[in-house]
């Protein structure tokens, strides 16, 4: 296949992903995660069809790199709202904890696992531990809007489950800056770690100010565009020539524009409908580029890691379900839920394999693929079934959707 | 294109703006400076973000001394480009020629949208003087001064009056063509309405057709006086009419298409843009079709053929607000700054004969035609502007005599960077004295309101 019918593919991509944030008849179909469009990626790709070629796949690397960003952007600037509720304080911080414990298990976990039952170099083992560590630590938010929009379900447990999955961006963002700052053929050599971390988010921090104050007092939305595009392209583009993390920097860029920007409304209805295009062209590709052909020490860290970020995610249901009230009697599957992974895992892991190609970076992006559908499978169903636990929803579907509810996981329902 | 005329912001904002141009220089300055080698690439996604944001605020900060937007875009990828402060090098210029597809693409389709046949109709005398008097005053004139100076150009050394006369009649056909890309982005920016903007629209889109007809011409008179030997051969005619036939057919196709998808559907337009704008674009050149004609047919059957020809220019406006940006500066980043200093004196030699023989041309097809005042005055200064046409139509000269070729798309390059920047400044100066330019700023609304912090 060459370059043009591959992107106008891709654009057909764009074009379906805009459809399904389009109308409101059409929410709620497909996966939350995007999991098939992984799959047809993983298919057409190197490792099973080969109609994308790797090197077609690799010529595609800026747009990989550009939608990731964006995606940190979108993130950034929606990650104190849901809707136009804002997300409180305490959450935010219980978001972060949540994701922080499962990313420690599962860094633990590869940790010992690699230095034990691998013959890889040191600085591998913890590149490999931090990063499945950070791909794990996220909960897609649209695995949440999904179920909530699909079965009209209001009330703590619901908001609960929003702002968590919305908080806990912030600590792969954080996380991903770190390691790419760490990792070997940064630039800033005289820099430590942690000025470069300094430098990569304080670059999202210019910019986002810079472009704050372009966007003025009074807004115009044609002019918001090409400000808002130049500052996150510059921004993506400075990061990834410094080989430091492009999209903690857009990241930190929309969090900005979120908390100094009078338009920041504005921004958030503008870019948040711009996400579901630029996602599933991003996720396809992610697809093509996962690669199966591991050493098999590798494919079992891989597994493990799946299984404590499992284990993980129970445990805090459960704990949680002992603290507060809104979880009571619930705990366990809303653990579950927890393990919808999506945008922010695979843009995270396609980020570490662009920044550190390898057998390692490899497996991470295979962790984080696998991860998205696990969670496709175990997720939905799981917050509907805590959702429906402690009365948020009713056992029929909204009148928005046409399909039945059943026992089956939520993802395939619709399908039916 | 930021799409307004007016100056009304205060001394503030044009702080904040000037303040920004210089973060946004800082940034990519520094970065290349820390990080001088580049990633595989990864140097064409900040250097779209840089020309798109520089080239922006350099515009808005240009506006003030009434220089057109355009000029900034310019100006913002001559001072990063690698002949200035190297911010964007040579290889990542080359890397976003998709842009220019792009760009190109949609400013065929605006600008076949812009015709409307009452429109055509109003100036079709007024029309048909200008081309045929443009097409040939400024063709045989311009190759005179040519011939007169040839012996300053060191390709030209040595060459005997045939071949003198061939080559100076393929620079007449060179001063002919006109820039649609650099009329189409003043009037976007000026929002400009009028006789000077109707006849300016029409005559640089259709004078497309006319040049490449004429480079057909001339190549066909040329060749056998600078080779010396050779006949006038008459395939080149059908060739050329194949592909012009061929390109309205693919174009009127495209544009019902478009149009009735644009009924129908009606969404997602920036998508639909991007995927003609770079996957048709690319079929056309591999079927032997214009791309820009092609664009120009279907943008013209949209408006004329169907009632969606507003939706279509208000998209083309909204997509092209970043990408021109983009295109242009890409092109400033494009202009060879030392060739240009030396073969800087017989280039501006030729450039003004070139706009002068342009004023004259237009000053009389204005009196045979019968014009209104307004035309008689200001016609000529949309076609001083070239571009990406006329280094188009050196590439094929390079080709087809490789002799002097080299020497001969050099010369142009510098001609067409003079152009490039005083051309702009003229329409839009003649659109502003002609009172065309809208000065209404775009609608700003109140922003939304934050909820309450809990």
């Amino acid at each position: 296949m060459n370059a043009v019918a591959f992107l106008l593919g891709l654009l057909v991509l764009a074009y379906l992903g805009s459809i399904l944030v389009g109308g409101r008849a059409i929410r709620g179909f497909g996966l939350a995660s995007g999991a098939e469009y992984l799959v047809l990626g993983f298919v057409l790709g190197p490792q099973v069809l080969s109609v994308v070629g790797r090197s077609l796949v690799d010529s595609f690397q800026p747009v990989v790199l550009v939608g990731v960003s964006w995606v940190g952007l979108v993130l950034g600037v929606s990650y104190l709202r849901v809707a136009q509720r804002n997300v409180p304080v305490r959450r935010v911080f219980l978001g972060i904890a949540l994701s922080a414990v499962v990313s420690a298990c599962v860094s633990g976990a590869v940790f010992f696992g690699a230095s034990t039952f691998t013959r890889l170099p040191r600085l591998e083992v913890i590149a490999f531990a931090a990063a499945a560590g950070i791909v794990c630590s996220e909960t897609t938010r649209h695995s949440v809007r999904w179920v909530v929009e699909r079965y009209g379900a209001a009330g703590p447990l619901s908001d609960l489950a929003a702002d968590t999955a919305r908080a806990s961006a912030l600590f792969a963002a954080l996380s991903l800056s770190v390691v790419n700052a760490w990792l070997p053929g940064a630039a800033l050599p005289a820099f430590s770690v942690l000025g470069r971390v300094g430098v990569s988010l304080g670059l999202g921090v210019v910019l986002g100010l810079t472009a704050a104050l372009l966007l003025g007092r009074e807004f115009r939305r044609d002019e918001s565009w090409g400000i808002l595009l130049g500052t996150c392209l510059l921004g993506t583009g400075a990061a990834a020539r410094l080989n430091l993390s492009p999209l903690s920097a857009t990241f930190a860029m929309g969090l900005t524009l979120a908390i100094v920007s009078p338009h920041r409304l504005d921004i958030k209805a503008m870019i948040t409908p711009t996400e579901k295009p630029v996602l599933l062209p991003v996720v396809l590709l992610a697809g093509a580029y996962v690669n199966v052909r591991l050493p098999t020490a590798l494919l079992v860290l891989v597994v493990v890691a799946l299984v404590v970020k499992l284990i993980a995610r129970v445990l805090c249901g459960t704990l949680l379900s002992v603290t507060s009230s809104a979880v009571r009697g619930a705990g366990s599957e809303f653990g579950l839920s927890m393990l919808s992974s999506g945008a922010l895992g695979l843009a995270v892991a396609l980020a570490f394999a662009v920044r550190h190609p390898g057998q390692v970076s490899d497996s991470v992006l295979l962790l984080a693929a696998l991860g998205v559908l696990v969670g496709e499978w175990l997720g939905p169903g799981a917050l509907r079934r805590a959702l429906t636990r402690v009365g948020e929803i009713k056992t029929e579907p909204s009148p928005a959707s046409a399909a039945p509810a059943s026992a089956a996981p939520a993802s395939l329902e619709s399908r039916a | 294109m930021s799409g307004h005329g007016g100056s009304r912001k205060t001394l503030g904002t044009r702080a904040i703006q000037l303040f920004s141009l210089l973060v946004t220089f800082g940034v990519l300055y520094g970065v290349t400076r820390v990080a001088p080698e580049l990633e595989t690439h990864l140097g064409s996604v900040a250097a779209v973000g840089f020309l798109l944001l520089a080239g922006t605020l350099m515009s808005e900060l240009l506006e003030t001394i009434g220089l057109p937007h355009l000029s900034g875009y310019l100006l913002a990828g001559i001072i990063g480009g690698p002949h200035v402060l190297h911010l964007v090098d040579h290889h990542t210029v080359e890397e976003l020629s998709p842009v220019n597809t792009l760009a190109l693409s949609l400013i065929a389709l605006a600008g076949g949208a812009e015709l409307r046949v009452a429109t055509l109709r109003s100036v079709a005398r007024g029309l048909a003087w200008a081309t045929l008097l443009q097409s040939t005053v400024v063709l045989v004139c311009v190759a005179g001064v040519f011939m007169s100076i040839a012996s300053y150009l060191p390709f030209m050394h040595g060459m005997a009056l045939k071949p003198l006369i061939g080559v100076s009649l393929l620079w007449g056909v060179l001063a002919v063509s006109r820039s649609p890309s650099a009329c189409m982005g003043i009037l976007s920016q000026t929002r400009a309405k009028g006789p000077v903007a109707t006849f300016s629209l029409a005559f640089i889109m259709l004078s497309d057709v006319v040049v490449v007809i004429l480079l057909a011409t001339m190549m066909m008179l040329a060749r056998p006086l600078i080779n010396g030997s050779g006949s006038i051969s008459l395939d080149d005619f059908s060739i050329l009419g194949h592909e012009i036939l061929s390109s309205v057919a693919v174009g009127v196709t495209l544009g019902l298409g478009l149009a009735i998808y644009l009924r129908l559907v009606g969404r997602q337009l920036l998508l639909v843009l991007l995927a003609i704008g770079f996957g048709l674009s690319e079929s056309f050149t591999y079927i032997g079709v214009d791309s820009l004609l092609a664009f120009l047919a279907a943008g013209f059957v949209v408006t004329n053929l169907s009632d969606q020809g507003e939706k279509l220019l208000h998209s083309i406006e909204q997509t092209g607000s970043v990408v021109f940006v983009v295109f242009f500066a890409t092109a400033g980043a494009h202009l060879d700054i030392p060739l240009l200093k030396q073969m800087g004196p017989v280039a501006v030699a030729l450039c003004g004969s070139r706009a002068l023989f342009t004023v004259i041309a237009g000053r009389i097809s204005s009196r045979v035609a019968e014009d209104p005042a307004v035309l008689k005055r200001w016609a000529w200064s949309s076609l001083v502007s070239q571009a990406g046409l006329a280094l188009g139509l050196s590439v094929v000269i390079e080709k087809a005599f490789p002799s002097f070729g080299a020497g001969f798309r050099s010369l142009a390059i510098a001609a067409v960077a003079i152009n490039e920047m005083i051309g702009p400044i003229l329409f839009k100066f003649a659109l502003d004295r002609a009172g065309e330019t809208d000065r209404h700023e775009p609608e700003a609304r109140p922003s939304l309101v934050p909820p309450p912090v809990r």
